[in-house]
């Protein structure tokens, strides 16, 4: 342990020679280390060793000029624009500090559910289309499905299991006074799995964006002949239209943030690291 | 050398009189060139040495007073840190084409004959090699130092630099000497030989 503690004793004192050398120790270390130099060997012979070599080096002539370095005329202005560069620099730096904000906005608003992100949407969107789901409730009902007493309602006779049975179901729902069963068959018959062809679903799939004009317009004539309803599920539908576009504009506008982001802080620690080299005297 | 009115020569510098500064110049053109020297070697010492001082004119403006030859040097210090970069990004093979080169062959010599000639000739080599295996920052500080001979207050202007930061520099860049010359103590002369 006593050891130890000599040991780093002295390699304090070893590391104070350079500083002995040029009087540049305090009062009190100085004379703590001279009564070391005392009593250590070693440390007195790597003095001597210190000493020895500072004077080796003070013995190197400074050689002379080989030749004038005076200017002949004045140099041009720095060579960098330090005036332009600081102004870009400010630019890049609003512009880097307004994307960034921006997106954070943008982030935290879609995780945090204000208009815009795809949860909250779909969150409302059940109480929208209350009345389209009573309608399609309704048309559930209606439909041979597998409850005997849909069977019963309709009167279509045969049993559900069959296919045939969905194809005479339609009439059934068109018969009915809100008008848009049509369009409500077209739509639900997916989602009961039968009573519409696998040829139609082709054409429907293709159809796609017509329909949904198709069924606006629908929509519209039924509401001329007073079907509420109709006019909730073209309403409906437009929101459903509008909604998933608007996620789809807020995922780009985040993908466009981001790497708008990335250029800026590129060019910002380019223009950064560009004025560290100028800032020297 | 400190010249009187080296206050006014800045500021005439400063106004764009050009002689002024020439004289300035010439006042520390061979400390310039030394440190350059002692950094890069012969080859690259004048190119350096002259960049200094295109450099030191165009940024009088930014000299707050204070030293004027520590700000100089300072200048020039960074441009060769600047080149050692540049010569390490490039290739690590040049050290030895600086060792070689950086040791000044016009010195006047300081030992009486051809043979203390050979002597100076020697230890100038052995002494440049030592420093030219220091890093570039204790390297700087034993040239300004023990070659220059600035003061530590000067030094901490010279290195920019708080003066612990420069006492640290300086004692461990002459340990490393010390242990280089320790280590061919048997190629110096006898005068310059380190006692055992």
């Amino acid at each position: 342990m006593l050891e130890v503690l000599l040991q780093f004793r002295h390699r304090r004192f070893r590391r104070d020679l350079s500083a002995y050398l040029d009087d540049m120790l305090s009062e009190r270390a100085r004379r703590c280390l001279e009564a070391h130099l005392h009593s250590c060997q070693a440390c007195r012979q790597e003095l001597a060793e210190l000493r020895g070599t500072v004077e080796a080096l003070g013995s190197l002539p400074m050689a002379e000029v080989p030749r004038s370095f005076t200017l002949a005329a004045a140099p041009v202005a720095e060579v960098r624009p330090r005036p332009t560069a600081r102004r870009l620099e400010f630019g890049l730096r609003l512009a880097t500090a307004t994307a960034a904000f921006v997106l954070a906005l943008v982030v935290v608003g879609d995780f945090a559910g204000l208009p815009g992100g795809g949860e909250e949407e779909e969150g409302e969107m059940p109480a929208m289309l209350a009345p389209a789901a009573a309608e399609t409730q309704r048309a559930m009902e209606t439909a041979p499905a597998e409850t005997p007493e849909s069977a019963g309602i309709t009167e279509a006779g045969p049993p559900p299991e069959e296919t045939p049975a969905v194809m005479e179901a339609v009439p059934v729902e068109t018969s009915e006074p809100l008008v848009p069963g049509i369009t409500d068959v077209e739509r639900l018959a997916p989602e009961v799995g039968t009573g519409v062809s696998e040829e139609e679903y082709a054409e429907k799939e293709a159809m796609e964006g017509a329909e949904v004009e198709e069924e606006a317009e629908a929509g519209a004539a039924n509401l001329e002949e007073g079907a509420e309803a109709g006019a909730w599920e073209a309403q409906a539908v437009a929101d459903d239209e509008g909604g998933l576009s608007r996620e789809e504009a807020v995922r780009w506008l985040e993908v466009g943030l981001g790497a708008a982001v990335g250029v800026l802080v590129i060019v910002w620690a380019f223009a950064r690291f560009q004025r560290s080299i100028g800032n020297r005297p | 050398m400190v010249i009187a009115d080296e206050g006014q020569l800045i500021q005439s510098s400063r106004k764009g009189d050009l002689d002024a500064f020439n004289t300035l110049v010439q006042v520390y053109q061979r400390q310039v060139y030394n440190l350059c020297l002692r950094m890069l070697g012969s080859a690259a010492a004048e190119d350096a040495a002259q960049e200094a001082f295109i450099n030191a004119y165009r940024r009088l403006s930014s000299f707050r007073g204070g030293n004027f030859r520590a700000w100089l040097l300072r200048i020039a210090a960074n441009i060769c840190c600047d080149e050692l970069r540049r010569r390490h990004s490039r290739s690590a093979a040049s050290l030895d084409a600086t060792l070689e080169a950086g040791t000044p062959a016009d010195v006047p010599s300081q030992l009486a004959g051809p043979e203390g000639e050979a002597l100076r000739r020697e230890l100038g080599r052995h002494l440049q090699q030592g420093l030219a295996a220091l890093p570039a920052e204790q390297r700087l500080a034993v040239i300004f130092r023990d070659i220059h001979g600035l003061s530590y207050e000067e030094l901490t202007e010279a290195l920019g630099c708080s003066l612990g930061t420069v006492k640290s520099r300086i004692a461990r860049g002459r340990a490393r000497m010390r242990e280089y010359l320790m280590a061919r103590r048997e190629l110096l002369p006898g005068q310059f030989r380190l006692e055992e």
